[in-house]
């Protein structure tokens, strides 16, 4: 079974009809722990996105030698070495990132999308639709984080990327976990909403 | 029967090759990774020595790298140091009783002494056979013109959850320069406020007569005082810093809220860390005086 998307499409697709965070409702530790800022999504974003396009490029390159009834201990173990060479290349090559990003590359061994995507699409797909779909994936996931950081940065620091724009702190309550919940929650419906009145418009137009 | 066989099989195999793909990126990255390490660390030594981009130390700065080591000889214990000498390094060792044994000359270039591996290596071939030798510690001397101007001490000790890495700064007298904490698992939030500047710059210009007695003390910190320890977000005068460092110098730690455990054993650490490098350092001394031993610092 392959699929019927170009290249481009799947990429779309991660980032808009399947966006990870909105639409397909995973990886919601992260989300609700990290977004706290513009700069926390994105570097987790980027992140995810290099773990899950090599994880989803070597899964689709030996998914016909992956016994059906241990597929996610291999998932599992390919992550797991990506993040550790990832880990590993950072220290080494990029010290000051790695200050930044070290904390959030461990933490993506767990995360429910990227095993999740392996499982849907990378072990049926051939490799080339199995690369898109991971940017895709990886980018709608960095989209979302941001999108998210940026409404709880804004609201609870009034900063954006580090920068006081509005000089005063609105509502620290947005910084903290639990509010993660009520910003996913009302950005969900906000997309949602967004998507009826689009698709109304198209059916009267239609 | 025959599918639990072929899962073990293939799940064994998968298992193999990611440990090979590991441990090659291991092979591969592990020499670039050390040398940030190192960096990073001489970039903190000199920090703590007040030296930065903006200020950087002096040509006549030297380091001077001193290794401790415990040698094992027909299961009797002593203590050897690893010194650099003008124009290489020797092997000076001293006996629990605090007497000279022996020194014997290490053949060993100043890349390599950086390195554990290479440095064991040049130790053994110069003492021969029937001796063991265990790292134990390291410091860094450090002159500006010939003259000892601090003691940089890396060490580590228990904290809450696991060990606490910090390098500290003293003077010829032990007077606490600085500490700095290179590495810990505390809890974000609780014991991790360790590495906060009103935290670990309570240490700073602490006398050795304080660190002796240390203690830590469950009070909240005078606001005087913790405007002045994190004088880096500005709005205090350096001389008032100074003057209230001075006020307070001779008062116990104030523990951190909710974390009286991490703050003890940095208190208590320190204390030990400083404590027994005086006292090591007096034996040293007086041994290389009194063999008349010509070093580098």
């Amino acid at each position: 079974m392959a699929t019927d998307k170009s290249n481009f499409q799947l990429v779309v697709n991660g980032i808009l009809n399947e966006n990870p965070i909105f639409r397909l409702v995973l990886s919601m530790c992260p989300a609700v722990g990290i977004s706290t800022t513009v700069m926390n999504g994105f570097l987790l974003g980027i992140a995810v996105l290099f773990v899950q396009v090599f994880s989803s490029v070597t899964i689709a390159i030996f998914k016909n030698m992956i016994h059906p009834r241990i597929r996610i201990p291999t998932y599992t173990l390919t992550i797991a070495t990506w993040v550790t060479i990832i880990d590993m290349v950072l220290a080494a090559y990029l010290p000051e990132a790695y200050a930044r990003m070290g904390i959030f590359v461990k933490l993506i061994v767990a995360f429910a999308i990227i095993t999740m995507r392996l499982e849907m699409f990378a072990c049926k797909e051939s490799v080339t639709s199995s690369f898109w779909d991971g940017v895709g994936m990886g980018l709608g996931f960095m989209a979302g984080m941001m999108a998210l950081g940026f409404v709880r940065e804004l609201l609870g620091l009034g900063t954006v990327l580090g920068y006081d724009v509005l000089g005063f702190k609105p509502l620290l309550f947005f910084v903290l976990p639990f509010a993660g919940f009520f910003c996913v929650g009302l950005m969900m419906a906000f997309f949602n909403y967004i998507e009826i009145v689009y698709k109304r418009a198209k059916a009267i137009q239609g | 029967m025959k599918e639990i066989l072929t899962i073990i099989f293939r799940l064994t195999v998968s298992c193999l090759l990611a440990g090979l793909v590991m441990g090659g990126g291991y092979i591969m990255t592990t020499k670039a990774k050390q040398h940030n390490e190192h960096v990073n660390e001489q970039k903190v030594m000199l920090s703590l020595l007040g030296y930065s981009k903006d200020n950087p130390a002096p040509s006549d700065v030297e380091l001077h790298e001193i290794y401790r080591y415990v040698v094992t000889e027909d299961e009797e214990l002593s203590v050897a140091y690893l010194i650099p000498i003008p124009g290489g390094c020797t092997f000076v060792n001293i006996g629990l009783d605090g007497n000279f044994i022996g020194q014997v000359p290490v053949e060993i270039s100043a890349e390599k002494v950086i390195k554990a591996g290479d440095r064991d290596k040049a130790i053994m071939a110069a003492l021969g056979e029937g001796k063991a030798i265990r790292f134990a510690d390291q410091t860094i001397v450090v002159t500006e013109e010939g003259f000892r101007m601090a003691y940089l001490l890396p060490g580590e000790f228990p904290g809450f959850k696991t060990f606490i890495k910090v390098i500290l700064a003293v003077d010829p007298a032990f007077t606490l320069l600085g500490l700095e904490i290179m590495e810990h698992e505390e809890d974000p939030g609780l014991g991790g406020e360790i590495v906060q500047d009103y935290f670990k710059g309570q240490f700073k210009g602490k006398p050795f007569a304080t660190i002796k007695t240390l203690d830590v003390a469950k009070l909240p910190i005078p606001d005087e005082y913790l405007q002045a320890l994190e004088s880096r977000k500005g709005g205090i005068s350096a001389s008032e810093v100074e003057r209230i460092q001075q006020l307070y110098s001779d008062k116990d730690i104030y523990a951190l809220t909710g974390a009286t455990i991490s703050s003890r054993s940095v208190t208590s650490g320190v204390q030990a860390i400083v404590k027994k490098f005086a006292y090591r350092v007096s034996i040293l001394d007086r041994v290389l005086a009194e063999q008349g031993i010509e070093v580098s610092f």
